[in-house]
């Protein structure tokens, strides 16, 4: 999109939907009379959207409407914003109560169906990846860190594990099992979290307190090893920063000794109400060809009945020595992606309690240079996040920073399905399927 | 001469300055408003005073031959202040109880455990800037916060409280009661349409959805009341059902009760019925565009439907005012004849009881609150402890003997049981969605309530026969 806008055109209101884009390819210059007063389309339109609207110029009925991106580019938003009759458009976000952070969805609407639904992102981008590139190889968990917000341990992972197969670091055994002990830790955080934010788009009130208590208990116990509560800034290349303390393992013990039975306590709420199970079954079922043909992955795609996880599929870390399950199931509706998360906590209280047995003594760094220089070359890195496969690219250059530093993102390839799911359903099943895919907006627009 | 000149001076100067610090201009508008007042006040009440000793008779008769009149006008102002306690105590309610069960404290900082925060945020909505956003059909939006609001309040006036305590007993109360609800879809219609903006107007659409479908299976259900009753006045359908809680319609008519009550959550806007205010779909429905106390007649005539609809529940199924059961205790007042006593003998009763009860408590107090309780406060706390337990005394014996406290407290009793059902699905239940919530209407609840309608009026014409 220009930065600058050419005095709106809109094809908001235009009957055929090609026009617009055929009026731009043909001459590169529109066959519509230039309008004289600014902001004013030639249908005597004015938009909040565009920058040059004035508070002295007298406000129309059709200040709300979208405009699309000047000048439309595809075939697609063409035909997108232009309406038909009785379809209206409605703005969601970025400033929405059910929209988890800054997502954009501009829905088209016939009564209270959704037609068609165009998924803005970018209210979050900075750039991190830029900046990471700017930085030396230690500064970069710094920057990744925020971007996963609600799970940034995996967010440190993959950046560190890349930086390792650069400089072919060998990390201490100790070092591994604590970070997939943290890790599981933050993954049923994050799940529990999610079902109490899946409950609170569907309008219950209290379960997403239930979860702020687990929550709670496990940024606790990770404060005390890490010091921070949120972006934990945690792993280190070769190592992590800081061994297992009395107080982590006190609290940690404390909470085993209960989390089954809190995990199930939380969701007692919800999986026996009729009213949840009745909003969330065949509602945004995905099929496993789309869901493979987008590359979902993580519980989303587990939920419909693909076996994919990456600890199993490209074992990192010490997975190949912890035995666990890998929960599918076969629906692929809002209902099975929630009910996987649910699995997924008990899969990972199960890899918890295998650290602890099984976690050697040692080291938990392991000895590099102050400066990192590693050698020219490329290294991939991919984690199994809360959300999905996170992965990071680097290359280096021989500097002692990255010269180029990659990151995909799992929310962002599950927001990719909306426009796919949506179309069809009812207004509020759109909270039901965008909240049960689990995006966070800082992941995706970086 | 000239001190005394210089003293004359000084004391205009003074004169002068005192007048010019009093003069109109230096008031501040209080102090200006008191000066006219006061004058004005005084002249009216001498004004009343004759005009009553001079046209005092013809004023009583005016107003003894209309008091059907002045009954309304009297219980429509008390209907409308009641609401504001009302409103005040649902929603403080709401506050602490789904606190509590979402395991927070709630609001515990303003009066004891917060019990004045609702008041608070009445004070808060008013206080507000009264603010329209621009495109507003400015005429349309104001008024639709007044008539949602009015056309609950005004469903009040057929509630029976107690036998007496009813602002008019219309023989076609129920009647009453739907045609003035069914206002109230009116306007959050009229919000919706009227705000410019599209969540408004889906939630000014999914209600004229929501209550229109509702209005049928709500009344349906009722008509077997009706029935068994033989009237649609509320007080008579509340003597129908006195005796025990055995004679309840509940037990007669199960159905409808739970047809009903269902009907009257989603008449009321409530959880898991309040589509038109589905936060996290539509932001807040009819009510997005506004703020401040037009927010606020919103706000309250939710509070008071939701009052209203328990009151009527409680009212159709649970016996209204009725006690449940018989009271094993009778104390008859009449035995003391309080005027066979002198006003000085009275006085000397209820000063003599406040000191020496003060000073017992106050003794009790100290002997077990040790050290730390000084003479005043064990004093302060002895005289409050006094008038608490003379005022529970005195509600105790009213509660016993006299009838109306007694109707008016069961009667409250069971409504605020209904309101407490309310808040505590509110805590409890997510929302349904809006084809769930018309589907269930038309599909279960209508064919339900014509199901019992059916049965209902076979039963009654075949055990009369």
């Amino acid at each position: 999109m220009p930065t600058r806008r050419q005095p709106a055109q809109s094809a908001t209101t235009n009957a055929d939907p090609k026009a617009a884009p055929n009026a731009r390819a043909a001459g590169g210059r529109r066959a519509s009379a230039k309008p004289d007063v600014r902001g004013v389309g030639p249908r005597g339109r004015i938009s909040a959207d565009d920058p040059r609207v004035t508070l002295e110029q007298e406000i129309g009925s059709d200040l709300y409407e979208p405009i699309p991106p000047f000048p439309i580019k595809t075939e697609r938003e063409g035909e997108f914003y232009s309406l038909r009759d009785g379809e209206i458009f409605l703005n969601i976000g970025p400033h929405h109560p059910a929209t988890h952070g800054v997502l954009r969805l501009v829905l088209k609407l016939s009564g209270e169906q959704i037609v068609d639904v165009d998924p803005v992102i970018g209210y979050l981008h900075r750039g991190v990846e830029k900046i990471c590139e700017n930085s030396d190889y230690y500064h970069v968990i710094d920057q990744v860190d925020p971007l996963e917000y609600l799970s940034s341990l995996f967010q440190e992972w993959p950046a560190v594990m890349a930086f390792e197969k650069l400089m072919d670091v060998e990390v201490p055994r100790r070092a591994e099992y604590i970070r997939v002990l943290t890790g599981e830790l933050l993954r049923i955080s994050s799940h529990t979290l999610y079902m109490g934010f899946m409950a609170l788009d569907l309008g219950g009130l209290t379960p997403i307190l239930y979860s702020f208590i687990e929550r709670d208990e496990i940024v606790e116990m990770l404060a005390s090893i890490t010091g921070a509560r949120m972006l934990f800034n945690y792993y280190r290349i070769g190592g992590v920063n800081g061994d297992l303390n009395h107080e982590f393992m006190s609290r940690l013990g404390d909470w085993m000794s209960r989390a089954g039975k809190q995990a199930e306590a939380i969701t007692a709420l919800l999986n026996e109400n009729e009213i949840f199970l009745r909003r969330m079954r065949d509602v945004g079922t995905m099929d496993r060809a789309t869901a493979l043909r987008y590359g979902v992955t993580g519980a989303n795609i587990r939920a419909c009945g693909v076996p994919f996880d990456l600890r199993r599929a490209h074992p990192y870390s010490v997975y190949p020595e912890i035995d666990f399950n890998i929960p599918t199931r076969e629906e692929g509706d809002s209902l099975a992606r929630y009910l996987m998360r649910v699995d997924e906590i008990k899969e990972s209280i199960r890899i918890i309690d295998q650290c602890l047995h099984q976690m050697p003594d040692g080291p938990i760094m392991a000895k590099l240079p102050r400066l990192l220089r590693p050698r020219p070359g490329r290294a991939w890195a991919a984690v199994e996040a809360p959300r999905g496969s996170l992965g990071v690219y680097a290359m280096s250059d021989g500097t002692d920073q990255p010269f180029r530093f990659r990151i995909h993102d799992p929310s962002f390839m599950h927001l990719g399905v909306v426009p796919h799911m949506l179309p069809g359903n009812l207004l509020a099943d759109t909270m039901a399927i965008v909240s049960s895919l689990d995006p966070v907006m800082g992941g995706v627009d970086r | 001469m000239t001190a005394l000149m210089r003293t004359m001076e000084t004391v205009r100067g003074r004169v002068a300055a005192a007048v010019r610090s009093y003069a109109w201009d230096h008031l501040t508008l209080a102090e200006r408003v008191v000066y006219l007042a006061g004058p004005v006040l005084l002249l009216g009440l001498g004004f009343a005073a004759v005009f009553g000793y001079w046209a005092g008779g013809p004023v009583v008769d005016f107003v003894a031959g209309r008091l059907g009149i002045v009954r309304f006008f009297v219980s429509v102002t008390a209907i409308l202040l009641l609401t504001v306690p009302t409103a005040f105590v649902i929603i403080y309610m709401e506050l602490k109880v789904i606190a509590r069960m979402n395991l927070r404290v709630g609001p515990n900082r303003v009066g004891p455990f917060g019990a004045v925060m609702s008041v608070i945020h009445g004070l808060k909505v008013l206080s507000k800037e009264d603010f329209a956003p621009t495109g507003v059909d400015l005429g349309v939006f104001t008024l639709a916060p007044l008539i949602t609001f009015l056309a609950s309040v005004m469903t009040l006036l057929v509630v029976p409280f107690a036998p007496a305590l009813v602002g008019q007993d219309l023989n076609i109360g129920l009647l009453y009661f739907f045609a003035l609800g069914g206002l109230t879809v009116v306007g959050l219609l009229m919000a919706g349409w009227a705000s410019f903006n599209k969540y408004s107007l889906l939630g000014g659409l999914r209600s004229a959805a929501q209550i229109v479908s509702y209005e049928i299976p709500l009344t349906l259900s009722v008509v077997g009341v009706i029935i068994l009753a033989g009237t649609m006045s509320l007080n008579h359908i509340v003597a129908a059902q006195s005796g025990s809680a055995l004679d309840w319609f509940v037990f007669k008519q199960p159905l409808a009760a739970l047809i009903f009550f269902i009907a009257a959550t989603a008449e009321a806007n409530r959880t898991p019925f309040d589509m038109t205010e589905a936060d996290s779909e539509i932001v807040a429905g009819f009510a997005t565009e506004y703020s401040g106390m037009r927010f606020g007649f919103f706000f309250f005539a939710e509070y008071v439907n939701v009052f209203i609809v328990s009151a009527l529940t409680a009212t159709l199924f649970f016996g209204g005012w009725t006690a449940p059961f018989d009271s094993p205790v009778h104390v008859n007042l009449n035995w003391f004849d309080p005027f066979s006593i002198s006003a000085p003998v009275w006085g000397a009763i209820v000063l003599s009881v406040l000191w020496f009860g003060t000073l017992f408590l106050a003794l009790v107090v100290r002997l077990l609150g040790g050290r730390s309780w000084g003479v005043i406060d064990s004093l302060a706390l002895g005289g409050l402890l006094l008038v608490l337990g003379l005022a529970g005394l005195i509600g105790l014996a009213a509660f016993i003997s006299i009838d109306w406290i007694r109707d008016l407290s069961w009667f409250m009793a069971k409504t605020y049981v209904f309101v407490f059902t309310f808040v505590w699905m509110r805590a409890t239940l997510p929302r349904v969605r809006i084809d769930q919530l018309m589907g269930f209407a038309w599909k279960w609840l209508l064919p339900a309530s014509l199901l019992n309608l059916f049965v209902t009026a076979t039963a009654v014409v075949l055990l009369n026969r």
